[in-house]
């Protein structure tokens, strides 16, 4: 079920896990100041951010022998679709709750 | 309206005047869990400290349980708080719910006490129901457990009684909800069974589930009652977004319970049950910097209570970096091997309970004293500028993020020498004990938290001074920026 990391690659585990959740929020601040602020620039920074997420991720999944095994290979196929359609579907339910109640930032690209 | 600037109940309503209780024997406790927590430490540095006085099991038992409970106060304080406003009905049972007041601070005085006099003696069936109930993080023996659960009841019963008979909003109905899990849970708790994997396993639906479950519910309430105070943010819009939150905690944080079952002897599927919704946990924190980041373009962050505001800023980047970063990095269980109840675990433990849930507490200290003091201004332009509440911040949180990382070196070196090199023996033990690094990391520890033990004198320092003697009182149209 699990093949436990080796000790040369616990600081590998620890640093790209670190960096998953440190780019992943990155890349959600650099997507929703890009289309609030309406700064087309910042996006292609936003999916950069995204690619570092994407290789943090599978040095994880190497390190931590997650792509030996079907379910923890699906984990790694989760992290990395959850992390890239979130701030989307995040950005969506801000824009349709605040509709209603205010005037709501002009989306772009 | 009492004369501004001085401290006066009648600045406040019925459920106010029992929130201040709460508040105040909530931060006498925070100075407990802080003193204890000193006091263990210097044991790590000179293991015959107080020994046979004050054993270390005692002190981290007095440092955690006192956690606990402060928070737990906190929590109840600010929903006492919150209750009058959000129902706009005055809180129905009042008296009962100061007389369990009174009843549940006199129990929590005598159970501190019990632990400090009792410290060792025979394990009887007398010994849960009397003493300490022996499982670690609740310990508070039977009768004590019972007292806590009708509390939570009357608690329940104020705030349920009030809002049915006041106005029903949304965060009434989420924090209703919440109240009867609050009291639910802790009964998971409360019984014993003689197989050590089965009683953990329920253990740990009151450890997790109190924390990732209830007490979140919790704070998202105090959050969105806090957004609407101090930033004016629209009702419909903080409620919606309530309810998104509690959605995403609940659908990646309840079954991320499984990642405590990975050692105790459940069966083998909870290695992927917890590591699944352990891996997608962080994601919701991840999504919401994208609606932080909505917010704050949207209504450029103008607000009327600069520390509260600040607090809940810390709130945001303590949540995220203690319970996301800290926790993702040692979640896996292909690492969580090695690192599972090391210094590792307290590193996460203290930079996530007080990121997401000391800090959030504090900003209702804020909040109260500012209408206790009778609406006074509390933005920019205070007396001194406002040194003592921003240095109090940013002492408490650098003495936090210092005690954080000092413990993380400990807790590398204690993954490395005592899990993976010597097996979880006690010559690897007592190898980790003794390295160096660990030695190094617990003093470094221990001087961030004299640095922390000031922050926290100069906090109670500026709660009991801030708006002392102001004239100018909270003018909601005119925010300051």
């Amino acid at each position: 079920m699990i093949e436990p990391a080796s000790l040369s690659d616990f600081f590998t585990i620890f640093f790209a896990s670190a960096m998953v959740i440190l780019l992943g929020a990155l890349y959600a601040l650099l997507f929703a100041y890009a289309r609030i602020r309406t700064v087309r620039w910042l996006m292609p920074l936003a999916y950069l951010s995204y690619a570092g997420l994407f290789v943090s991720t599978l040095v994880l999944a190497q390190a931590a022998n997650l792509l030996s095994h079907p379910l923890w290979a699906t984990v790694v196929g989760c992290m990395l679709l959850g992390y890239l359609l979130a701030p989307h579907g995040i950005w969506h339910l801000c824009v349709g709750t605040h509709a209603r109640a205010e005037t709501v930032p002009a989306k772009s690209s | 309206m009492a004369t501004p600037g001085i401290c006066d109940s009648a600045n406040l309503n019925g459920g106010q005047k029992l929130a201040v209780k709460y508040f105040i024997v909530a931060i006498t406790l925070f100075g407990a869990q802080v003193l204890f927590g000193m006091l263990a430490g210097l044991q790590y540095l000179y293991p015959d400290f107080l020994y046979g006085v004050l054993d270390f099991s005692v002190n981290r038992m007095v440092h955690i349980n006192a956690l606990v409970v402060w928070m737990l106060y906190g929590f109840l304080g600010s929903v006492y708080w919150l209750l009058e406003e959000e129902s706009q009905h005055e809180v129905v049972g009042l008296k009962l719910g100061n007389l369990i007041f009174w009843v549940l601070t006199a129990a929590v005085t005598v159970v501190v006490l019990v632990y400090l006099f009792v410290q060792i003696g025979p394990g009887k069936e007398s010994s849960i129901w009397l003493i300490n109930e022996g499982r670690e993080y609740i310990e508070a023996p039977r009768w004590a457990d019972i007292g806590i659960v009708v509390s939570v009841l009357v608690v329940f019963f104020n705030v349920a009684a009030t809002f049915s008979k006041g106005r029903y909003t949304g965060i009434a109905g989420v924090l209703v909800l919440d109240m009867l899990a609050l009291f639910g849970i802790y009964l998971a708790g409360m019984f014993y069974t003689t197989n050590i994997s089965i009683d953990q396993y329920w253990w740990w639906w009151v450890i997790h589930l109190w924390v990732e479950a209830t007490w979140e519910v919790m704070v998202a309430c105090i959050m969105a009652y806090g957004l609407m105070k101090v930033l004016g943010v629209r009702r419909k819009i903080v409620e919606t977004w309530l309810y998104i939150e509690v959605a995403l905690m609940f659908g990646s944080g309840i079954l991320g319970l499984g990642h405590h079952y990975f050692w105790i002897g459940t069966p083998e599927y909870w290695f992927s049950i917890g590591g699944f919704f352990s891996a997608l946990e962080p994601i919701p924190l991840v999504a919401m910097v994208v609606h932080a980041v909505f917010d704050a373009g949207a209504r450029h962050a103008k607000n009327s209570n600069h520390p509260t505001m600040a607090w809940l800023i810390a709130h945001a980047f303590g949540n995220f970096f203690g319970a996301g970063v800290w926790g993702f990095m040692h979640t896996l269980p292909q690492i969580n091997l090695y690192t599972h109840g090391t210094q590792w675990s307290a590193s996460h433990g203290h930079l996530a309970f007080f990121g997401a849930y000391a800090t959030i507490i504090i900003a209702m200290f804020y909040l109260a004293v500012q209408k206790w003091r009778g609406d006074v201004w509390m933005s920019g332009e205070l007396p001194g500028n406002g040194w003592k509440w921003k240095w109090s911040l940013g002492l408490l949180n650098l003495g936090m993020v210092g005690m954080t990382m000092s413990m993380l070196v400990s807790g590398y070196v204690q993954s490395q020498i005592e899990r993976a090199i010597e097996g979880s023996s006690w010559i690897g033990y007592f190898a980790a004990q003794g390295h160096p690094w660990f030695v190094q990391g617990m003093w470094w520890r221990e001087l961030f938290g004299v640095m922390f033990t000031l922050g926290f004198v100069l906090l109670v320092w500026d709660l009991m001074t801030i708006g002392r003697g102001e004239k100018r009182v909270l003018v909601p149209a005119a925010l300051d920026e």
